[in-house]
């Protein structure tokens, strides 16, 4: 009944998309921001941690696939007052694919 | 009715000579003002990325609100969220449901199982007694039990249920509640009877060549071809013709070609060619008199998933040239002279009645109108395009006529509501195998179906049309 066939990888090589390691690191806590770091490099890192947060939470429906600004506005439109502070930040960095990230 | 319209003068001008040696009197055919708004069944850019927790998420978050509203109105308790819920009190939860199937089918489980099992056979049904009814909200789900009927629901409804959690971590239900009709815009008066015909299941192309009679005899009709001059006078009233989806047969579909090698398939050409040839045909009797809608459908040459996209145009070289060919979005909905028609090719109703125990497609037609929603199978048992902003699907405006496609009969049925609020309910007979058509008035709204029976083997009667209540 079955044909023995090879593996599927045999004809498509396994390929890693380089945006899968960006993934990852939307994931762990963040550690405090250093005190001893430039301001600018504490500014930044406020931000993110912000975004962060945003992506946690939980009632503005899950986050995988989409990007915050997607995300963002799905939740406008049903309602939900996401913090206009995130849809600045994300307008001002729109170009930074770490503020951006799917 | 339209019956009655072309009973007027029944042969009386066919069995007379001709009045005169010019030609008969000439009717006009009424034409009716149209506007499509199928926008949010169309699919624009196509990511296939994204997973579907999204469809349900913004399912939930568009339904919320007007669950909530309902549940106040019916039951003074507050509204809580599964995860400060308190046990033994009484209160009421918004949220998706989520039928736990053993027999549904699942590719999973079948690889996993590493028994060599052999696939899970075609059921009719996939209901059985150990399916468990879950409640979900945006972060966990309870098990549910009580007064609610548990084969009758499908996964992916929202509802507000009411009740309290009992100590074992289960939910007692005491009472339920849909969204139910959507808010309707009047419809205008109309001074005379326009009449729309929706058929369905044409089933071109397939093995049963006697299928063309009946086919030939409603465009005929259709077009003012058939009978004397009352019903030719009827058949001007028929402003619109709407094809609801499989317009080629299910046989058109060649398994076999897409598992056999390139090499034998080469010179063979697909079922779907000749069958799309001859629809053409017969859509160009028809455009040449009359505007058409074509839907597509299940076996139809489209993509899969739902929204269905328009079928298209360089498939039909000959009728395409005439504008008053409509190709059309599967969920279909427009405007009509005044009249909201909203409609699919009858997927969604097939699949509620395989994982539900309601068998009558109109019951399951009305279930979805009073659960707001078209498919709510989508995206689990059924193919769907994984949305992610909003779920088109949702019913936002109630329409006037609500119809579904490929019905194994024809059954209609007229919903009253509060404030004058009707809905009429009608699924399309497949014609392959009823040669049943149908007619809505739209003055009325009211609905009568058409059956053309012809010869076949077991009927030795004349061929015969008639226009039957």
């Amino acid at each position: 009944m079955t044909t023995k066939r090879g593996l599927i990888t045999e004809s498509f090589k396994v390929v890693k998309k380089a945006r899968r390691g960006g993934k990852r690191e939307k994931r762990p806590t963040p550690s405090p921001p250093p005190q001893k770091e430039a301001d600018t490099g504490t500014v930044r890192e406020e931000e993110l941690q912000k975004l962060r947060q945003f992506d946690l939470d939980w009632r503005f429906g899950p986050c995988t696939g989409i990007s915050r600004l997607q995300r963002w506005e799905r939740a406008k439109l049903h309602g939900l007052n996401p913090p206009e502070e995130i849809r600045y930040l994300l307008s001002q960095t729109h170009t930074d694919p770490e503020y951006n990230l799917r | 009715m339209f019956s009655d319209l072309s009973a007027q003068k029944q042969g009386s001008s066919l069995l007379s000579r001709p009045a005169s040696e010019d030609q008969g009197p000439v009717f006009e055919r009424l034409s009716l003002a149209y506007s499509p708004c199928s926008e949010r069944y169309k699919v624009g850019e196509r990511s296939f990325t994204r997973q579907y927790a999204h469809i349900y998420a913004a399912r939930l978050m568009q339904m919320r609100p007007l669950l909530s509203e309902r549940a106040q109105q019916k039951w003074d308790v507050p509204i809580r969220k599964l995860c400060d819920l308190q046990t033994g009190e009484q209160c009421c939860i918004v949220g998706t449901l989520f039928k736990r199937m053993d027999l549904q089918p699942s590719i999973l489980r079948e690889i996993s199982d590493e028994h060599n099992l052999l696939p899970q056979p075609a059921r009719a049904k996939y209901i059985s007694d150990t399916d468990e009814l879950i409640l979900e909200d945006e972060l966990q789900r309870i098990k549910l039990e009580g007064r609610i009927d548990r084969d009758k629901c499908v996964t992916g409804s929202v509802i507000a249920i009411y009740g309290a959690e009992r100590n074992d971590g289960k939910f007692t239900v005491e009472d339920f509640c849909m969204a139910d009709l959507p808010l309707q815009t009047p419809r205008p008066a109309l001074s005379s009877d326009k009449f729309v015909l929706l058929a369905s299941g044409l089933g071109l192309g397939s093995s049963q060549a006697d299928s063309m009679l009946g086919l030939q005899l409603l465009v005929d009709m259709v077009t003012g071809q058939l009978g004397d001059q009352g019903e030719q006078s009827g058949a001007a009233t028929i402003s619109r013709v709407l094809l609801a989806g499989n317009l080629l047969s299910q046989s058109t579909q060649d398994k076999d070609a897409s598992t056999k090698p390139k090499y034998l398939t080469k010179k063979t050409q697909a079922g779907t060619v000749e069958a799309i040839r001859l629809l053409d045909e017969l859509l160009l009797q028809l455009v040449a008199s009359l505007p058409v809608d074509v839907m597509p459908g299940q076996y139809d040459p489209t993509n899969y998933t739902l929204p269905q996209q328009p079928l298209h145009r360089c498939m039909f070289p000959l009728s395409s040239a005439y504008p008053t060919l409509q190709l059309t979005s599967n969920p279909y909905t427009a405007n009509i002279d005044g009249v909201r028609f909203l409609g699919t090719s009858g997927q969604n109703v097939s699949d509620i009645q395989k994982y539900s125990s309601m068998d009558s497609h109109l019951e399951i037609l009305e279930e979805t109108l009073r659960l707001r929603h078209l498919a709510p199978t989508a995206p689990d048992t059924l193919g769907c395009y994984p949305f992610y902003q909003k779920d088109p699907f949702i019913l936002e405006e109630c329409p006037h006529v609500y119809f579904s496609g490929n019905a194994p009969t024809f059954e209609s049925k007229l919903i009253k509501g509060p404030d004058g609020l009707e809905v009429l309910l009608v699924t399309v007979p497949e014609f392959s195998s009823t040669q049943t058509a149908c007619l809505v008035n739209l003055r009325t709204l009211e609905c009568e179906p058409v059956s053309f029976s012809a010869f076949s083997a077991d009927d030795d009667d004349d061929s015969e049309m008639n226009i039957s209540h």
